[in-house]
């Protein structure tokens, strides 16, 4: 337990080093490119749209913090569950070579990227709060006990992809045009209330869904989310990591068969 | 199913088995297609086995004890790093168990878990995480790590651009430094120059001194023999041979010797079985496989031929005996003996052979069996077994002729002495 804890901190420096090796900003560059889609989706949603965060009848900047409460957790989530997919593809050479806990690689992939927008998520809460905007930064440890569960969500995902993009090899490339979709279909870049009535009951199938609405609700009192809710979100998040890593542990001892 | 223990407190063991392995057996899928892939997956999931694999180690035994020494040989492909990577949990096993007990020190490839655009510090703290060194006991084993790679400024510098000697270098220096009870290292050693070769060699012998277990694959029967007291001779995936090191990489180079003379003949086995008279198989002490069959002298040969006649004949079966150099020592047929193989079923005859209290001397040699046909004139096919006769002996020659030295003259002896003393002079 305790050497698989010093590779999980070795492997996950090494993710963090890695993106950004040779770059002349580094890890710099975690933050930057967040804030600029931020930049852009708040001026294209505020001045072209002319979109408001609903129920508030408040400036045009408004939608700022409410795009970012959806922005950083789908970052996250999108981000691990991605380069999830192709780690152990990815390390092929060091898996048929050295002796290295499979689950490991995974589990740091997943656990760098969420690091990396736990820290930038923090960082834009409390730039927002500090500019003025109504956000209840007494709320975030809450809001990061929320990305915790967000991560066994996402952790899931990365056990369950990792696992079958070994065996098939387009589940990568597909991925890569579920996400967006999976993204528009979720409430990160809008509200549920903005969507017609018939539609909404169909955020109950994504469990992504919870995480934009809960946190909105706890940091700018924009909705309410109930216990139901959020109970719910808790064994959905347990189930999907349980069944990743059941997945994960009967497919991985035939990984070096098929790389 | 299969399993691999392992538990990294040595104090755990009550006798002294570092390696222990069952039934080893590793096989690969055959994946063609695509759809091959997306098969296999689905039967993982619904937990049953893939139905089409290829065997590369099959049915292993092998039992290390703390202090042995054991030399793995063997050719190019008989699977020697695939058991490596078996006992050192870089692959799971398909069949059979492992259980290694302490730690393992592994340098299995050139360069096996180094990232070429870290240096070689950050190579260092990679692979010592990946052995389960603390950052403690990391930090306290650095100095002595880069003092035995001595690769000087390139310590700091991308592995990407160390040569390979380096790499080597580097990688021995982490496994030397980790205070493994057992060492399993494959054929890299070959890569460092003569100066570093011989630092290694002598770091192992050190090692070994002081109570290590080494397990080591190598080409070099001369690093073998002179590293292990044991060795193993891996052939196809099985262990043709086991024991003492010098027994088995005779028997492993006279292989290669009868390999290399052509005095093993190429059996066209499509061929053959178009033949009025071909061999089925051919037995040595009730065994049939194709790499050498070990005896003491003195033990007892008994070969056994089965031929397949195609129109119901009997055959005439000749056995013989040839060196490894293929020098004969010994042939004879059914017919010289006024012998008639006994039929099995309606095609298929037996002939079998025996030879007692065997005389050769210790070697390498040859069986040979061809079915001739009914009248003996026409020898029709040929099969080829080993055998390896173990001990050691400073008689010369072939066979242990019997022989009695008597140490009084014995009377007609003398006499004749004297006869020959006469006729010399006169």
């Amino acid at each position: 337990m305790n050497t698989s804890m010093a590779l999980v901190a070795h492997f996950v420096r090494r993710e963090l080093q890695n993106r950004y090796l040779g770059s002349i900003s580094g890890s710099l560059w975690a933050l930057m490119q967040p804030l600029a889609q931020l930049a852009i989706y708040g001026f294209v949603w505020a001045y072209v749209f002319k979109m408001r965060p609903p129920g508030d009848d408040a400036s045009p900047g408004a939608i700022v913090p409410f795009l970012a409460l959806g922005m950083w957790p789908w970052n996250a989530f999108a981000e691990a569950v991605t380069r999830s997919t192709t780690v152990i593809q990815d390390n092929a050479g060091l898996i048929g070579k050295v002796a290295v806990p499979r689950a490991v690689l995974v589990f740091s992939t997943a656990a760098a990227s969420f690091l990396l927008h736990g820290f930038g998520f923090c960082a834009i809460m409390v730039a927002l709060g500090l500019a003025g905007m109504s956000v209840h930064l007494l709320m975030l440890p809450v809001a990061l006990l929320a990305f915790a569960l967000l991560f066994l969500l996402a952790l899931g995902f990365s056990f369950l992809f990792a696992a079958v993009q070994v065996f098939v090899r387009d589940l990568s490339q597909a991925l890569g045009q579920i996400m967006p979709l999976w993204m528009f279909a979720s409430p990160v870049l809008y509200a549920r209330e903005q969507l017609p009535e018939a539609y909404r009951g169909w955020f109950g199938f994504n469990p992504f869904s919870f995480y934009p609405e809960y946190l909105r609700s706890l940091m700018l009192d924009a909705g309410r989310v109930d216990v139901v809710a959020q109970s719910i979100a808790v064994v959905v998040a347990i189930a999907v990591c349980a069944l990743g890593y059941v997945v994960f542990r009967r497919l991985d001892p035939r990984f070096e068969d098929f790389l | 199913m299969s399993a691999i223990v392992a538990t990294s407190s040595p104090g755990a063991v009550t006798d002294d088995t570092l390696v222990a392995a069952h039934g080893l057996g590793k096989s690969y899928p055959k994946v063609f297609r695509p759809r091959d892939r997306l098969r296999a997956l689905g039967r993982l999931l619904l937990g049953s086995d893939i139905a089409d694999s290829v065997p590369v180690v099959r049915e292993v035994d092998l039992r290390v004890r703390r202090g042995e020494s054991l030399g793995l040989i063997g050719e190019n492909g008989a699977g020697k790093s695939t058991l490596l990577k078996l006992l050192t949990g870089v692959l799971t096993p398909s069949a059979g168990t492992v259980e290694v007990h302490g730690r393992v020190g592994a340098l299995l490839e050139l360069g096996a878990g180094f990232h070429p655009e870290y240096t070689g510090r950050d190579n260092i703290a990679m692979s010592a995480a990946l052995y389960g060194l603390t950052g403690e006991e990391m930090r306290e084993r650095l100095p002595q790590i880069v003092e035995f790679a001595d690769i000087g400024r390139y310590i700091d510098e991308p592995v990407k651009h160390y040569s390979s000697g380096m790499v080597v270098r580097l990688g021995f220096a982490i496994v030397a430094a980790l205070k493994a009870d057992l060492l399993i290292t494959d054929e890299v050693l070959a890569v460092g120059d003569e100066s570093f070769q011989k630092k290694c060699v002598r770091w192992i012998e050190d090692y070994l001194d002081d109570g290590g277990t080494l397990i080591l694959v190598s080409h070099s029967m001369y690093h073998i023999q002179k590293l292990c007291r044991q060795a193993c001779w891996l052939h196809e995936g099985v262990i043709a041979a086991a024991g003492d090191v010098f027994e088995v990489t005779q028997a492993y180079l006279a292989f290669h010797e009868r390999k290399l003379a052509g005095t093993a003949p190429v059996r066209d086995t499509i061929a053959a079985q178009g033949l009025e008279f071909h061999l089925l198989d051919l037995s040595v002490n009730g065994v049939a496989q194709e790499t050498p069959l070990f005896l003491d002298r003195g033990d007892n040969l008994r070969v056994r031929a089965r031929v397949r006649s195609r129109d119901g004949r009997a055959p005439v079966v000749a056995f013989g005996i040839v060196r490894a150099d293929g020098s004969a020592v010994y042939g004879v047929s059914s017919e010289m003996d006024g012998v008639l193989p006994f039929a099995e079923s309606e095609n298929v005859y037996i002939a079998e052979i025996e030879f007692a209290n065997l005389a050769l001397l210790p070697g390498a040699y040859a069986i040979r069996a061809h079915p001739l046909d009914s009248e003996g004139v026409r020898l029709f096919d040929t099969l080829e077994r080993g055998i390896v006769v173990r001990g050691h002996s400073r008689e010369f020659g072939i066979v242990r002729l019997d022989h009695v030295w008597h140490q009084t003259p014995s009377p007609t002896a003398a006499a004749q002495d004297t006869r020959l003393l006469r006729a010399t002079n006169p």
